[in-house]
């Protein structure tokens, strides 16, 4: 495609260059043939004007010499009248620049008169060359005795038509000069005047040529101007002894001239010279210059186009490229969208489809048992049976809406971690309190394994931490098969900075496992893995996608390696923050247990409490047997060194187990703890009764967490807390004789929570919007409510405004007075927001009655 | 482009237009009283393209004299065709005596000639003058008068081929003797003419001989006026360079007849620049001007001629004249006022390398000139005229080495100049 676009690049410009080029060609073909029609009409004009000039001086030195010749006659004649006293007449004459000497040489002598007074004959002056001006003889030049150029004209004197003698007179060629123009084309010309017969230079006019250039003859003329032609120098030849004009073109120091060799006289002299070009066409200089600056206008103005032009173009095909570019992009952005929608698309029709399949399945059992509720309502053991399965298809329904919920926050980057202090080991514990009895039901072999772990409280969002640790472990038993084996590890990993924890986290199993491909897409939303086992399994499919994208959120990696039939390992790496938190060192210095005995089959099952409680500055004793412990105790005891808390494992099948607990209780000072670890349950305790009811002496189930443990002792330290938690359990549940003001703008939840609180014996005004609860407390006497229960999303004035309106009035209750939120926005982030309004604390819709009537009883009691 | 070509177009429209309405008169008048100033002087035969460094250096001096006095310098130039034609002195003597020209470039005799006819006007009413060399003034005043200014002083000597003579281990010659002997080697050595000459320049050997003691004797004025009073004999001053050069002759180390029928440089130059004559004679300016023996292709050496004082430099005295009744004296003097300042002489001098008349004048002369410039320095030279005597000395001596070399006997020779001599005493 590419290709063929730029084949079509080059051929739009291929005719635009061949019309530059044919443009260009045509331009240089107009110019050149008008230079040159100029230049030969120039050149032709040049020769025509040269013509004329030398045909011009010619006339005038021809003219010279008919004037000299006819002077001559008429002097003759008179010479033949006079016939006396000649020598006298003849000696008389006074020369001048034009007519230098006056000679006769009567008929029959050899020897005559001159004007100069010398004796003269006709030697030294030689007519033979035939040279004639009106009818008389000229001679040749000749050096005359003035040493210049000079010729003779004879001309015979005749008396009644007799000869009677020759007159003789001489004339200088420089008496010529004088006749011609002054300056022969701007003294540019170089122009001589050549005794033909001689070939002998005789004259250069003044003001003709440059002034060093004096040439002798003919030859010294070639030579002085390079004219070694040969050709040319015979048609000159041919032409100066016929005695006919020449003009040819021969450079002259480098100068295009005209030469010429122009006859006189018929022949008798000639004028020899040249003219450069130049000085003949000096308009040619200037009309060229002009050619030249209209050719250079024309290309510049024509280049200029070509270059706004190429520059358009350039500017087109940039602003074109750019939108096709954007062209593509946007195609390929809604290529990509389209397909991410139709991915969307298919994934939400499948999510759809499942949890239509996964809504309708508990949906089901609600309307199937709600029917079988009607019909068996006299029967109360089916009705309590019924109402219980009901109510697990509510529970599931309500985990299904709010992974949904929590899915749709995390793609919406809504979710925002927090960062609190948290005890790892509190976080184990809660997760292991929730996955063990899960596994417990499905006769599961759950192993919690904690190693190197260097900082028991760390920073983090623990909710988040617990969701992650939840759903990689309630996936592990939910997928694996009854009485598999599931391990949970947390290994601490090298450190890469002192300010953070490494944390691996690894769960394990050896369930049903995944296929390669599905592995593909474990971490995409809306998948589950389906085959005829785990179809069984109800979920979401959504609890790994929103694991991975927490993990993400926290900086940390998330893989999983699984294998059908063999089962998966999770392994989680993260980082947390440590914590400079001391509250635990005051724990136990407050507690005032600084020895500690541990007497386990297993040191590995106490080894992460033994590091722990080391850095707390607690020593940690361990023993195997329960007489090495006794021993351990008595010699402690000896030397003033008594254990304040003795851990025994309670899960060996030890016969003598009670009795030799007992003896260690009694061992020990009344005031050191005795706690029995026993594997998870308890169900073994039925022995150990009586033990378990002395003082100071507890159990606590295995593995053991460092917050468990902690619990168990401030709880058997303080004498008060068992009896606080009986009365707690018994008092949860009483909300007799109170009254509640609801603000709940659902008829079916106010109707539901109004029989709840009657139930428990209270009373509830319930109103329709945040407003009319405004409006209602406020018209109140004073501790007519006990507290308010407050929706949020209500119409008029929703439940956060209500809540600023009731804490800003101006009645002594009004910021006492418990505000509960109840609300459906159940995220964290609604908690905070409902805190800010001034709400007392926030609870989670659909109401969880026993967590409704401990958080009253918490608030409104407290009050 | 149409709007570029439009404009073009309006521009060459307006261009078209702004020539105006013509005026009436188109004729072009010419300055009427144009001061003109004829001069004649020598042209040599010309090779296209060669540079005459001393007609350059000239050149500059006219410009300069037509820029500061608005005076144009017309040429009449003058070359014999052959021997047999009329020489440039000849023709040179017949303009002056009918006065054709204003300012003449003249050898010494002519110089001597025509001052003594009284042709030439008195110079040293001329400013320059007072900047001149006593030498020159000495040489070119006849009967009191100051008639002719070089621009150069001109020194004759004797060109030599280095080169040929390192080839042929010679020495360079003091004495007519080591001349001889050096000729003999090369004769010796297959070269057919050692020496080049033309017919006017051999008399500078007959100079070198005859008058290296006169003017270097200490005893000048005494011995010049003894031949001016007749007392003593040119002849026996002459005597022993012509026999020189008649041995020259007959030994074959001059070619007589091809010497008799050569004008200047003509005969001997291309066969001293492509190094089959190792020695000729010539000018001071010959060895900067490519038109004689600038740049040749060997290492030359210029030295004095032989004589019992060792090199002895030669050195006729040229100069510009004004003829007595020339048309445009007044301006002609004014043009040697200025051709002839320390200025002009100044540029002459830098442009030619040659020594100057004027003693305010110095300027290095060409590595080659250094042997013959630093006898004249030490002023040891003789002149080749000398108008102080009565017999003219450079055009007759001339004349008669002509007849010498036409055939005629030393004896013959000898008797010419006594007859001279006897002439120009009875003026």
């Amino acid at each position: 495609m590419k290709k063929i676009k730029e084949k079509s690049g080059t051929d739009k410009r291929f005719p635009l260059v061949l019309s530059i080029i044919l443009v260009f060609s045509i331009l240089g073909a107009v110019v050149f043939s008008v230079s040159r029609k100029i230049s030969r009409e120039m050149s032709a004009s040049a020769i025509q004007n040269l013509n004329e000039n030398l045909d011009l001086i010619k006339s005038t030195i021809e003219s010279i010499w008919n004037n000299q010749a006819e002077f001559q006659k008429l002097m003759a004649q008179e010479i033949a009248i006079m016939d006396e006293d000649l020598e006298s007449y003849i000696r008389s004459y006074q020369k001048n620049r034009t007519i230098v000497k006056i000679s006769l040489i009567r008929t029959g002598e050899s020897e005559g008169i001159s004007s100069t007074g010398d004796a003269f004959s006709e030697e030294g002056l030689d007519f033979s060359s035939g040279g004639m001006t009106d009818g008389l003889e000229v001679s040749r030049a000749y050096l005359n005795y003035m040493g210049t150029w000079a010729y003779s004209i004879k001309c015979p004197v005749v008396k009644d038509g007799r000869e009677i003698g020759t007159l003789y007179i001489e004339y200088t060629y420089d008496s010529i000069d004088k006749s011609l123009p002054d300056g022969f084309y701007n003294k540019q010309a170089m122009l001589y005047i050549m005794d033909t017969q001689t070939e002998r230079f005789v004259l250069k006019p003044k003001g003709m040529g440059e002034r060093n250039a004096g040439h002798l003859n003919l030859e010294d003329f070639y030579r002085a101007n390079d004219i070694h032609d040969e050709a040319l120098r015979r048609e000159i030849k041919n032409c100066v002894e016929n005695r006919e004009n020449i003009m040819f073109y021969h450079d002259i120091q480098g100068k295009s001239a005209l030469n010429f060799i122009w006859m006189m006289n018929g022949g008798t002299i000639c004028l020899i010279g040249y003219v450069p070009t130049e000085a003949i066409q000096q308009e040619v200089k200037t009309v060229n210059y002009y050619i030249f600056i209209l050719v250079a206008v024309m290309l510049a103005a024509f280049f200029l186009c070509c270059g706004l032009y190429y520059f358009n173009q350039r500017q087109q095909k940039k602003i074109m490229d750019e939108r096709e570019k954007e062209r593509e992009q946007h195609n390929k952005e809604l290529t990509e969208a389209l397909h991410a929608a139709q991915l969307a698309s298919n994934a939400k029709t499948t999510f759809l489809s499942n949890m239509s399949h996964d809504i309708r399945t508990p949906m089901n059992a609600v309307i199937g048992f709600t029917t079988l509720l009607v019909r068996d309502a006299e029967n109360p053991d089916k009705v309590r049976e019924y109402a219980r399965k009901i109510m697990t298809s509510g529970q599931h329904l309500l985990n299904l809406i709010n992974d949904i919920l929590e899915v749709s926050k995390i793609e919406s980057g809504k979710v925002v971690l927090t960062r609190e202090e948290f005890a790892l080991n509190d976080l184990i514990y809660s997760v292991d309190t929730i996955i063990r009895p899960m596994a417990n039901a499905k006769s599961q072999e759950f192993h919690v394994e904690i190693t190197n772990i260097k900082h028991e409280y760390l920073l983090g969002d623990t909710t988040r931490m617990n969701q992650i640790l939840m759903n990689l472990l309630s996936n592990a038993v939910k997928y694996t098969q009854e009485g598999g084996s599931i391990w949970f590890r947390i290994i601490g990993l090298k450190q890469y900075s002192s300010q953070f924890e490494r944390i691996r986290i690894e769960v394990e199993d050896n369930g049903y496992g995944m296929t390669q491909e599905y592995l593909k897409t474990i971490f995409d939303v809306f998948t589950r893995a389906e085959n005829s086992t785990t179809n069984k399994v109800q979920g979401t499919g959504l609890g790994m996608a929103i694991t991975k994208n927490i993990v993400e959120l926290m900086g940390g990696t998330i893989e999983v390696f699984s294998e059908v039939d063999k089962g998966s390992l999770f392994r989680v790496e993260i980082e947390l923050g440590i914590s400079e938190s001391q509250a635990d060192k005051r724990f136990w210095e407050n507690s005032g247990i600084s020895r500690i005995l541990s007497v386990v089959g297993n040191i590995q099952e106490i080894q992460n409490i033994q590091t722990f409680m080391g850095d707390m500055g607690i020593s940690m004793d361990t023993a195997t047997e329960t007489e090495e412990a006794l021993r351990m105790i008595q010699e402690a005891s000896d030397t003033n060194r008594d254990y304040h808390m003795v851990l025994l494992d309670w899960s060996t099948a030890d016969t003598e187990r009670v009795r030799m607990a007992g003896k260690i209780r009694k061992a020990l000072p009344e005031a050191a703890i005795l706690l029995l670890l026993t594997a998870h349950g308890g169900d073994n305790l039925d022995d150990a009764e009586e033990l378990i009811r002395l003082d100071h002496t507890g159990v606590l189930a295995k593995p053991v967490f460092v917050s468990a443990l902690k619990e168990k002792v401030a709880e058997i330290q303080t004498e008060e807390s068992r009896e606080n938690k009986k009365a707690e359990n018994e008092e949860a549940g009483d909300l007799m004789g109170l009254n509640f003001l609801a603000a709940e703008d659902n008829e079916i939840n106010a109707e539901i929570l109004a029989e709840i609180l009657a139930i428990e014996g209270a009373k509830c005004e319930i109103v329709g919007n945040g407003r009319m609860a405004v409006e209602v407390f406020a018209e109140s006497e004073e501790g007519e409510f006990d507290a308010i229960l407050m929706d949020v999303q209500m119409p008029v004035m929703n439940g956060y405004d209500a809540t600023r309106a009731i804490r800003s009035l101006e009645r002594k209750d009004a910021g006492e007075i418990p505000i509960i939120a109840m609300t459906a926005n159940a995220f964290a982030e609604d908690e905070k927001e409902a805190l800010n309004a001034g709400m007392n604390i926030h609870l989670a819709k659909p109401v969880d009655m026993k967590l409704l009537k401990k958080v009253i009883s918490q608030y409104v009691i407290k009050k | 482009m149409a709007a570029c070509l439009s404009a073009a177009m309006a521009l060459v429209t307006t261009a078209c237009q702004s020539g105006g309405k013509p005026d009436m008169n188109l004729a072009i008048s010419k300055e009427a009283n144009e001061r003109i100033v004829n001069m004649y002087s020598p042209m040599e035969k010309l090779e296209p393209d060669a540079e005459n460094v001393a007609r350059n250096a000239a050149e500059k001096t006219f410009c300069m004299a037509e820029e500061k006095l608005g005076i144009t310098l017309q040429y009449v130039t003058y070359t014999a065709e052959d021997y047999q034609d009329k020489s440039y002195d000849d023709v040179a003597l017949a303009r002056a005596r009918n006065d054709m020209d204003d300012i003449y470039l003249l050898n010494p005799d002519t110089i001597q000639a025509l001052g003594e006819e009284g042709k030439l006007m008195d110079l040293s009413d001329l400013e320059c003058v007072k900047n001149l060399r006593d030498v020159v003034k000495t040489a070119n005043t006849v009967n009191g008068k100051l008639v002719a200014i070089p621009q150069e002083v001109v020194a004759y000597g004797l060109f030599i081929n280095k080169d040929m003579f390192d080839e042929y281990n010679l020495q360079l010659p003091e004495t007519p003797e080591d001349f001889l002997e050096c000729c003999r080697v090369f004769k010796e050595n297959g070269i057919e003419t050692p020496v080049g000459a033309n017919r006017w320049w051999l008399e500078t050997f007959v100079f070198a001989q005859a008058f290296a003691d006169l003017y270097n004797g200490g005893n000048t004025e005494a011995e010049i006026e003894a031949l001016n009073s007749g007392e003593s004999k040119y002849s026996d001053y002459m005597r022993p360079g012509f026999e020189f050069l008649k041995k020259m002759m007959d030994l074959g180390y001059i070619d007589a007849k091809k010497a008799y029928v050569s004008e200047a440089l003509e005969g001997e130059k291309e066969d001293f620049l492509t190094q089959k004559t190792p020695i000729v004679m010539a000018y001071w300016g010959a060895a900067n001007t490519e038109t004689a023996y600038g740049n040749p292709d060997f290492n030359m050496l210029v030295i004095g001629f032989p004589s019992s004082r060792g090199q002895m430099p030669v050195m006729p005295m040229t100069g510009y004249g004004v003829g007595i009744n020339a048309e445009h004296g007044e301006d002609a003097k004014n043009m040697l006022e200025v051709i002839l300042s320390d200025e002009a002489l100044q540029m002459y001098a830098e442009t030619n390398k040659v020594i100057s008349p004027s003693k305010n004048v110095q300027v290095d002369c060409i590595p080659e000139l250094r042997p013959l410039n630093s006898r004249i320095e030490e002023n040891v030279y003789v002149l080749g005229s000398n108008a102080g005597m009565k017999m003219e000395q450079w055009g007759n001596t001339c004349l008669v080495v002509r007849e010498l070399l036409n055939g005629a006997t030393v004896e013959e020779c000898m008797a010419e100049f006594d007859r001279l001599q006897e002439e120009s005493l009875a003026k």
